[in-house]
């Protein structure tokens, strides 16, 4: 059994009188001790997503369809209160700009020990204060700063300890969401080595969503490209990003232009074409294939057919016509 | 020389006087004695992290900020020395492109309104046929087309690519030498950020203007500028062309960014450069990267290192070229050179 099963899930927004379906039938699963990265541009769904399995999807949105399993148990449809039971406990969250979130006027240890001491009542005071340090040694803060206020630290450092903290309790799978995107280079380089090592030491199980290839690839196994609102490509990251332009194995057109439009270093030092055009108005009946208007290969049926995963290799599915075989 | 460079930055140096408490004042070294010059039609990038001082350069230049010395020319006036309408004839040569498209334009003004209010600033094309034309030029110039129709629109009805655009064309629209572009695709989606570079680098090919390109990006620094520059508190550490800077990097910051931009393979926590670039009200002593320096620690921690501020050196044989390529580094790595 997997440690988390979403199957075919899907998330409306209601905007003003009209609907706005911006996860439409997505399924996954994290595998225990695995991380698997969602990857994907603004307004692709991938944010929430997100928020959706920790059932924390803003109040205007509704889950229509799709179940959500966490270690087999159903999480669509908990109450609050039920599922306040699971949050940090089994599943924890970092969120974009989750260094800002840290109260400015109290000490950083203070603020762990008081959620580890919020989710686990019985533990007592000098039991979480051993467990803020090890937490903190865990993520490379030093005990000398452990009782330092959030502003004395840089926003890398403010990034650890939100880390270390939502890995208080234990959680089974850490849902991060562009964790290193308001850091510097070196800092993220940092952070994202610091979550590889946790997730392999530690054998924690990993969801991080990010729009940044280069981030996913230092840190998981799996990955799942979306866009307007479902899963386009799905495989081992090893294969789909490869070394680098040259032997990604990526087969979608956009996950293919995704990969163009990163710099590589390695390869040839000239600008790729970029992709014109915007996604489609997702509050709006879909015809066909949701990337045809941008697609450098449409045909006549990605604009009247929706496409279905076709299976390329073990553990990699793509969804384009261009990929079925003829 | 036949012609004097587009922009010659001469030791520039801006410092900020801050109060710590009631009776300490600490100073902030922003910008630590820093030269380059851009010449006309090329791409210049600064690359570094938050707190290098590549902003405080752009603002210095822009002349939003007094330096605390240092010589700033374009092309080839001192700027500190004009006044009145030389001042602003002058300021009409440069123009600047922001990181946030969503901030930088007026959300009540039409992309016609945004783009025509540099001309009216400057009191230029002030017959309004003239005016209408020179904003289409510059709409159809930045690639929004057809531009009749565009220049109706309200920011909020454009994509972000779309609005880093109509930044671009109220930049161009006054024609200048010299487009100070700070971080000009952080902001967009990937998918976005090709065309934005191609656009700029389309418009020095047909009007010659030239860029100081600033960004946290080595990889995108490298793409699109001509030379690139690594700055690290307040410092040029490494200067010269971009592949040239890329294929061998002298200085270890700038093999350090390199290779967390590398992106192949998981990195180690060790192969990160550890620690954190210190406070500019911090500077160490010696050479300002020694704390943090692999070779400082590889090489058991030389006095030269502590005591010494490294300068600028021609590295190689590139030293003797006329753009050469310069590092500040007492250790400075030689080794690759030939290597493919």
């Amino acid at each position: 059994m997997s440690l988390l099963a979403i199957h075919e899930l899907s998330v409306d927004y209601a905007l003003g009188g009209g609907s706005l379906r911006a996860v439409d039938s997505v399924s996954l699963e994290v595998e225990r001790g695995e991380s698997v990265g969602v990857v994907g541009e603004s307004g692709c769904g991938k944010t929430t997503l997100g928020l959706a399995i920790p059932l924390l999807l803003p109040d205007n949105a509704t889950i229509p369809q799709g179940s959500i399993q966490l270690n087999g148990e159903e999480l669509v449809g908990l109450s609050e209160e039920a599922m306040r039971r699971h949050r940090w406990t089994d599943v924890a969250f970092i969120f974009q700009g989750a260094m800002n979130a840290l109260n400015p006027v109290q000490r950083v240890d203070r603020q762990i020990r008081e959620a580890i001491r919020a989710h686990e009542p019985t533990t007592t005071k000098d039991e979480a204060d051993d467990r803020v340090l090890s937490l903190l040694d865990l993520v490379g803060i030093a005990p000398s700063r452990a009782r330092s206020y959030p502003h004395e630290f840089s926003g890398g450092m403010r990034q650890r300890a939100m880390i270390a903290m939502s890995l208080a309790c234990q959680p089974s799978l850490l849902i991060a969401d562009e964790p290193t995107t308001a850091l510097d280079v070196i800092s993220q380089a940092q952070i994202l080595a610091l979550l590889a090592s946790l997730q392999r030491r530690e054998s924690l199980s990993l969801l991080m969503i990010s729009h940044d290839l280069a981030a996913i690839k230092r840190v998981c196994g799996r990955l799942l490209v979306m866009y307007a609102g479902i899963v386009v490509e799905s495989g081992p990251t090893r294969l789909l990003l490869g070394h680098g332009i040259r032997d990604a194995q990526a087969a979608h057109p956009y996950t293919q232009a995704l990969i163009r439009s990163h710099p590589d270093l390695q390869g040839e030092r000239q600008l790729a074409e970029g992709l014109t055009g915007h996604p489609p108005d997702l509050s709006r009946p879909m015809v066909g294939c949701r990337f045809a208007d941008r697609c450098p290969k449409a045909e006549d049926r990605c604009r009247m057919i929706a496409p279905v995963p076709v299976t390329l290799a073990p553990g990699h599915l793509a969804s384009c016509h261009l990929l079925e075989a003829t | 020389m036949s012609e004097s460079p587009v922009l010659k930055v001469t030791d520039l140096v801006v410092h900020f006087e801050t109060r710590r408490g009631f009776r300490q004042r600490t100073t902030v070294r922003a910008v630590d004695g820093v030269s380059f010059d851009i010449s006309q039609g090329e791409i210049l990038a600064l690359v570094g992290e938050s707190g290098c001082g590549k902003s405080t350069i752009a603002m210095s230049v822009m002349r939003l900020l007094e330096p605390t010395s240092g010589r700033i020319m374009v092309e080839g006036q001192d700027l500190a020395a004009l006044r009145g309408r030389e001042l602003r004839r002058a300021r009409q040569r440069i123009q600047m492109i922001f990181q946030d498209p969503f901030g930088s334009l007026d959300g009540r003004q039409t992309v016609y309104e945004s783009v025509a209010e540099p001309l009216v600033v400057h009191r230029l094309g002030r017959e309004e046929g003239e005016r209408r034309r020179r904003v289409l030029a510059a709409l159809d110039l930045a690639h929004l087309r057809p531009p009749e129709r565009l220049a109706a629109n309200y920011p909020h009805e454009l994509s972000g690519g779309q609005r880093q655009r109509v930044a671009i064309a109220s930049a161009m629209v006054l024609e200048p030498a010299l487009v100070i572009a700070d971080e000009p695709v952080s902001m967009l989606d990937v998918s976005a950020r090709a065309g934005i570079l191609r656009l700029m680098m389309d418009l020095r090919d047909r009007t010659g203007v030239s860029y100081l390109f600033i960004t946290h990006e080595l990889a995108v620094a490298w793409m699109v500028a001509d030379r690139l520059a690594v700055l690290y508190l307040g410092r040029v550490v490494e200067i010269g062309t971009s592949p040239e800077v890329v294929a061998n990097p002298a200085h270890p910051y700038t093999r350090a960014l390199l290779e967390v931009t590398g992106g192949d393979d998981e990195l180690g926590e060790g192969a990160v450069l550890a620690g954190e670039t210190p406070s500019a009200s911090r500077v160490p002593e010696g050479c300002r990267f020694h704390p943090r320096c692999p070779l400082y620690a590889e090489r058991g921690q030389p006095e030269v290192c502590r005591t010494q501020d490294p300068v600028l050196c021609g590295v190689g044989q590139a030293a003797q070229a006329e753009r050469e390529h310069l590092v500040a580094c007492h250790f400075p790595n030689t080794d690759d050179r030939g290597a493919p």
